[in-house]
């Protein structure tokens, strides 16, 4: 891996996630490779701590989601859910009143994510598809929804990828279930994620590079950019360009204005300010 | 179940599949004012069949459609004016969507898919074309308006090749390898000849998973395309929620266990559940 030995972030260790920092990119990692890295009760809560710290963390600049093994993320973890239902009551309530904290969208992070999908992502793994602005894929991963071929209905994730990428495909995933995959190359033909990594093995590697390309762009102004293009899903267009006119209104006379350009012209590396403090908990995007 | 007698439309069943072939070949498939009365009553007779699960829909002979039938709005002295009020009030009744059918919809491009034809590569849930098909909307050729079926697909696909195709008219066609390249269809069959025998197979595949689940999942995500993403999540979850409870959500894991096909609820005896 290139970058800075790793460095444990967080305030308490996780069972599940690895959270680390490697130079300015901000790393979690699903860390229950036995499991195909699904999501149990306490990965659950962990990830809303983990997503809250990387944000919070000053010295991240971008955050970059992938898994541990050989799988990204197979979403809930049936098995839990069938020996031990009570585990998950939190998350079912929290599912009925549409207020999940999983991914980087449910969290409010303003920092730019990029998912590295490493193997197969299946399910409610798809949120963390879903909802990174930036995918990259190893060669070998594959897309798959079974939802329907085990009785669950399949939304959230599906909602979001359907408004992101040509429907009609995420649409066959979900009515195919666990019958049919898409692959890695077809996935970036349809523009649901911008590269495939080849050999897999250098996903990790590729990930981090393209994060600390990332991280040498200003915190604040893209921040509020990611505000305006996440917001472009909420709106109508007009209403969305109003919105976005306002973000970009309200970067006029940051310190970031006058240093880009003058960085530029003196042929260095621009000195940004760190993002603001983060908002307060329980801001929602 | 016995089907009506149609004139312009085919409608049968094969296995758990239930087939809508547009029937009026020497004209394109062409749709007149009787095949468009056909259709509300097609899409209503699918989806009350019980042993219907997955619908395909395509074409008799070189089309798929070619939208509505000019020769007879040219010639009968009644014209569009027919279906003035039900654009002015939006109360079409001619796609499964218009019909409000929650089972899956596959859309089977045969071959010249134009104007109007549009309506249903829109509406449909899945579309694949055989080798040979074509794409192109010539309505501003012809000095027609073209809203409905170009908004349904700009709304699924990259809005650039949408809105080529809707103002160069007839001058271009889309072939079925740019459609599978845009993501405006999934699946390219070639030969031409098997696009219905490959159609009947992912019917089929579609139609081993829980139907209960794949009405509320295709509520879900046509719902996606009304609201912004916060509120589509959220009516979403409301889908999602119904489900729970539901006999299939236990069969499905235990047949996953067991290795064997899972014995879903009867879709129609879910229709009480379901409202």
């Amino acid at each position: 891996m290139s970058g800075a030995t790793p460095i444990a972030v967080g305030s308490a260790p996780y069972e599940t996630l690895l959270v680390e920092r490697r130079g300015p990119v901000g790393w979690l990692v699903f860390n229950r490779p036995a499991a195909g890295n699904a999501m149990d009760a306490t990965m659950l809560d962990e990830l809303e701590r983990a997503w809250r710290e990387l944000d919070a963390d000053p010295v991240v600049r971008v955050i970059v989601n992938t898994g541990a093994g050989a799988m990204f993320q197979t979403g809930l973890d049936v098995v839990q859910l069938s020996r031990d239902p009570d585990a998950l009551r939190l998350q079912a309530r929290r599912t009925r009143r549409a207020e999940l904290r999983l991914s980087a969208w449910h969290n409010g992070v303003r920092k730019p994510v990029i998912a590295a999908v490493n193997g197969v992502c299946a399910g409610g793994g798809l949120h963390f598809v879903a909802d990174a602005d930036i995918v990259i894929a190893a060669s070998t991963a594959e897309l798959l929804d079974p939802h329907v071929s085990i009785g669950q209905v399949t939304a959230y994730e599906a909602i979001a990828l359907v408004r992101k990428s040509p429907m009609e495909a995420i649409m066959r995933m979900a009515l195919t279930g666990r019958h049919e995959r898409i692959s890695a190359s077809r996935a970036h033909q349809l523009g649901i994620l911008s590269e495939v990594v080849d050999p897999p093995e250098a996903l990790a590697d590729r990930a981090q590079a393209l994060a600390e390309d990332i991280a040498r762009n200003s915190p604040t102004a893209m921040a509020a950019t990611k505000r305006a293009l996440w917001a472009a899903l909420e709106l109508g267009l007009t209403d969305a360009c109003r919105a976005g006119s306002a973000e970009l209104v309200a970067m006029w006379g940051h310190p970031d204005q006058t240093e880009g350009p003058l960085a530029f012209t003196e042929k260095r590396d621009p000195q940004w300010l760190p993002l603001d403090a983060p908002p307060a908990e329980g801001d929602r995007p | 179940m016995t089907y009506s007698t149609y004139t312009c439309l085919k409608v049968e069943r094969h296995g758990p599949v239930g087939w809508l072939i547009n029937d009026r070949p020497e004209q394109l498939n062409a749709m007149s004012a009787t095949m468009r009365d056909e259709f509300a009553t097609a899409w209503e007779e699918l989806d009350a069949d019980p042993a219907v699960r997955v619908i395909v829909h395509t074409g008799e002979g070189r089309a798929f459609q070619t939208g509505v039938d000019v020769r007879e709005i040219a010639s009968d002295g009644v014209g569009m004016e027919r279906y003035r009020e039900s654009l002015e009030t939006f109360d079409l009744h001619f796609t499964a969507w218009h019909q409000q059918v929650w089972k899956p919809v596959i859309t089977a491009v045969n071959g010249i898919c134009a104007g109007g034809g549009f309506h249903w590569v829109a509406d449909a849930d899945i579309v694949i074309a055989a080798s040979d098909a074509q794409f192109f909307d010539p309505h501003v050729s012809i000095g027609q308006v073209v809203a409905v079926e170009a908004i349904g697909l700009l709304r699924k696909m990259p809005v650039e090749a949408v809105m080529r195709m809707a103002l160069v008219g007839r001058y271009e066609r889309i072939s079925a390898e740019r459609a599978y390249e845009l993501g405006m269809i999934s699946q390219i069959v070639d030969p031409p000849e098997r696009l219905r025998e490959e159609a009947q197979a992912l019917g089929e595949k579609i139609a081993k998973n829980s139907p209960a689940a794949m009405a509320a999942t295709k509520r879900a995500l046509w719902g996606a395309l009304e609201t912004g993403l916060t509120d589509a999540c959220r009516a979403g979850a409301g889908e999602l929620v119904s489900m729970w409870g539901h006999p299939d959500q236990t069969e499905g894991p235990a047949a996953f266990a067991e290795k064997r096909e899972p014995q879903w609820v009867d879709p129609q005896a879910t229709a009480a559940h379901e409202d």
